[in-house]
Formats: structure tokens, sequence, C-alpha cells
């Protein structure tokens, strides 16, 4: 705690005499004590936050639906294995920010309204119409690899002794699947969404300041920058660390105190 | 009611890469039911493969294996060497198991399990995982685990080794207590000589490399067996000179 007091102690001290590059504590508190209200007709910091979430949660969510079928086959099928290796192993370095321009030209438009089929939420501020699905494809493309492998370690690493535990007590396919399967390779699954997640976050704020959008956190941030709202900036900057600390430690919470601790003597 | 096995010219062949290894037979062998047989033999004699032949996790090379009727899966119970236990279940949920994969209720299957849990000695550790407990006790759950059911047939791969020898003393004299109250057919291997004589109505001395049965002899102590008896130390040392022949062959 002393190491951050120190730093705002400076900051405050450096920004007395006021400058105009950087702006001093009280202004960019005043931006994050009224989250609710409208800053450069882009919307309160709140309702980007709020944007940059659900593009993220969004992401997240295919990329699990995907990511965990995928890896659980890869685990335990071995040709599907041998078939998928090559493919994931080539495409996971690829940033997914490359992929940006041409995730732009391929869905276009395209959002979560058009496609529920919502027409009617067209023109209103609804929260679908900044959900584009340019977005969450590149958040998929970021993190769906970790989930992959991570569920695909998780499965190859179940001690063949529980398999052969479910075997003799007569357990079917499903049961073994569902009793001795999941659980076994559950912390390393848990694992590739923690990874993911942080994953998601360090590129959505990236994806928002490059084409293709013109809500959500990163976009505040570009955007106070170029219009020089260097107050705007900072508060931004915080909110970001602040999300990125949050999601780090309810994580961290959910996984480590029990599933860790039982997956220790597996 | 326990089925009888009866098991005819079994052998099996491992093959890797070009070296292959005739780990087994021919063994013909019949188990009467409700009979408590004792594989005995030294490490590397086939026991081990012997006993997950005859629980369907190793297919033999040829050979058959008779139960005397239909004996599914699930009527087999089976004791690992090193528990085996599921790390993410607590004991109750270990031995509710393979209960619950027969397709016991939630309800049933722990009422059951609790009561087998009592038999062996847990009661009050029903909630506890497996890092929570001792080495005796983990084992105490999987011999649990492996007469939930009440098997058929129950098949123990060296349960105690790796306790010491007080406790596994203790679990011997547990394993008659629970042997005479169960109808199983009952197969325990193991390498230890004194555990076999205390145990076994009947002992099968294995040899090595193929294995194959060198002596089998019921054993003629009924009733209550004292470890320090005359009775008892005369045919540990019968077998002792049995074993030693076949860890040394002179």
């Amino acid at each position: 705690m002393i190491i951050p007091a120190l730093i705002v102690a400076f900051w405050f001290m450096a920004t007395r005499g006021g400058t105009a590059l950087v702006p001093s504590p009280e202004q960019v508190m005043r931006v994050l004590l009224s989250p609710g209200s409208d800053i450069a007709s882009c919307g309160s910091l709140f309702w980007n936050i709020f944007v940059s979430l659900s593009r993220v949660v969004t992401g997240l969510l295919a990329a699990i639906l995907i990511g965990t079928p995928v890896g659980f086959l890869m685990g335990a099928h071995r040709l599907s294995r041998r078939l998928l290796f090559l493919v994931t192993e080539m495409a996971r370095p690829l940033s997914p920010l490359a992929l940006l321009p041409f995730s732009i030209i391929v869905f276009r438009d395209t959002t979560l309204t058009k496609v529920l089929g919502l027409t009617e939420l067209r023109y209103s501020r609804h929260l679908f119409n900044e959900i584009q699905l340019g977005m969450v494809f590149i958040l998929l493309w970021g993190a769906v690899f970790p989930i992959i492998l991570d569920t695909m370690h998780g499965v190859r690493s179940i001690r063949k002794r529980h398999l052969e535990v479910a075997k003799v007590s007569g357990a079917g396919r499903w049961f073994t699947f569902l009793h001795v399967m999941v659980p076994a390779s559950l912390p390393d699954i848990l694992a590739g969404y923690r990874m993911a997640v942080g994953r998601c976050w360090m590129v959505i704020i990236a994806a928002e300041m490059l084409p293709g959008t013109n809500s959500g956190i990163g976009y505040l941030l570009r955007y106070s920058y170029q219009i020089s709202r260097y107050d705007v900036m900072a508060a931004c900057v915080i909110v970001i660390a602040l999300v990125g600390a949050l999601f780090a430690k309810g994580l961290a919470d959910m996984g480590e105190a029990r599933l860790l601790l039982r997956a220790e003597e597996r | 009611m326990g089925a009888g096995i009866v098991i005819k010219g079994l052998e099996k062949h491992f093959f890797e890469k070009d070296a292959g290894l005739h780990a087994l037979g021919p063994v013909s062998l019949t188990v009467q039911p409700g009979e408590f047989l004792c594989l005995l033999g030294p490490t590397g004699c086939g026991k081990t493969t012997l006993l997950r032949i005859l629980a369907g996790l190793e297919t033999p090379s040829s050979g058959s294996v008779d139960f005397g009727g239909s004996v599914s899966p699930g009527r087999i119970g089976y004791v690992f060497q090193e528990g085996a236990l599921f790390p993410w279940l607590t004991a109750l949920d270990n031995v509710a198991f393979p209960l619950r994969a027969e397709g016991a209720s939630r309800g049933d299957a722990r009422a059951r399990a609790g009561t087998v849990l009592r038999d062996v000695g847990l009661e009050g550790f029903e909630g506890s995982y497996p890092h929570q407990l001792s080495g005796g006790m983990r084992q105490r759950v999987a011999l649990a685990r492996g007469i939930a059911s009440n098997p058929d047939i129950l098949l123990l791969d060296e349960p105690f080794s790796s306790v010491d020898t007080r406790m596994s003393h203790l679990l011997q004299n547990r394993m008659r207590e629970l042997a005479e109250g169960l109808s199983s057919t009952v197969v325990f291997v193991t390498h230890n000589i004194e555990e076999a004589v205390f145990l076994g109505h009947r002992i099968c001395v294995m040899g090595a490399r193929p294995g194959r049965i060198v002596r089998d002899e019921a054993i003629p102590l009924k009733g209550e067996r004292k470890r320090l008896s005359a009775g008892f130390t005369e045919i540990l040392l019968s077998f002792r000179r049995t074993f030693e022949e076949q860890v040394a062959p002179v």
C-alpha cells in the first residue's frame, strides 16, 4: 500500500502548478466519481465498461463452448489429436489483433442484434448493437487455444488407474465421462479458462482502439487522446487496470481453494 | 452368492517394440464359490497380470476364464495396490462410486457406503478427502469400495503392501472378519507369505518367467488363526521354502 500511495503523492505534487499535458489527480477523480455522465457524446464511463465487458463475456462463452469439447476430443481420441494438434499449433501464435481487419471485412457490421433477428432494436441505444461479430471472432481466437490446450492436457493426464476403477465398477461411458473424466481434468480446464479471461481483456482493449467500433473502454481511451481529454484518458487506464485486477482475483478465488488442493495428489 | 472361477490354459504375452515377454502361463485353476484363494509369488511372477485378466482389464493372449454363469463387470470388486481413490471425492462418495455406477440412487448408495465404512472402522471419516487420511485409512477406504456392492468376486492386488507391519496386521485381521461376513469368492494377490497363510483357505504359489503355479494347497487351519502358534509357523516355513526356491532357484 505504501508504494501506490507514494506514486499518488508524487503525481499530486508534480501537477500542482497545473500543466496542459498531465491531468491532476483531482481532475481524474472527478471523471471517476461521476461514471454515469456522458463524456464527449461517447456515452458514460460506465456504459463503455459495460460494452467492453459484454464483448468479453460473449467471446469467452463462444470460446468455452467450442474449446472445451474440442479439447476433450483431442485429449481422449488419438486420431483427432493428430489431426487437430498441428492446426492449433499453427493457428495459436497468430495474434488475434492481426485478424481484426480481416474479421471486419468478413463480418462487416453484423451485430448480435442482427444475428438474433431483433430488428426493432436496430436504431436504439442497445447493448446488442455494440456486440459486433468481428470483435467476438477475434476474442474467440484469442481465448480458444489456451482452453483447447489446457483441456486436452487435463484429459490426457487423467490417471489410467481411475479409468480402470470405473471400468471394473461397471460404469458406462457417460457415467465415466461425467464422474471421472470431467472432475479429474477440471483443475486444468479452469486454468485454461483463467488464462482465456486475461487474454480476452488484453485483446478487447487493443481491438477497441483500432478501427471497427465506436464504443467500449478502449475506444473511449483512444478518442479522449484524440480530443486531448487527458483526464478521461487517465481515468480509462485506471479502470482498465482495476477490472483486470478484479478478474485475476475473482478467478483465483474460484479455482484455487478446493480444486487445486485436490488435484495435488492425482 | 459367490461365483466359481474356472481358468483354462491362460497365457499372456506382452509385445513391446521387438522384445516380447511371456508374462503368464499357461495357467489352469479352479476356484470354488466362496473360497478365499491367495496367489503368492515374488515380484514379476505375473500374479497381477492374472488378476487383471480376471477383472477384464487385460485380455489374455490365449485361454479362457469362466465364472460359471453370468458375472457382469459390476459384480466384481477390485482393490488396487495403491488405493487409486478419487481425490475429488470424499471417503463416503469414493465408497459409493461403484454403487452409483451400477445405477443406485445417490441416497441409497451413500447409506450403503456409510455402513461399509463403519465395517472397516472408519466411522467419522465419511466427509474426509483422501489426502486428509493416512495411508492405512486410505487402504481401508479402497477395501470398502471393493466390497461395497457385495460383489460375487472380490479381487485384491497387494492391498496392504504399502503400510507398515503393525497396520498390515490390523488390516489382515479386519479382512478376515469381513471375508467371513461376505459371500464373495476372493482372490487375494500378495508377496507376503505370512499374509497369505493368515488369510487364505488355499494358497497358490507362483513362479516367474513365465508366471505359473508351482504349488497349490489348502491351508488346514480352521477357525481363529494365531500368528505365533506352532501349526501356523510350521505352514509358514513350508511355504517359505517353496517361495525361496522360486526367488533363487538352486
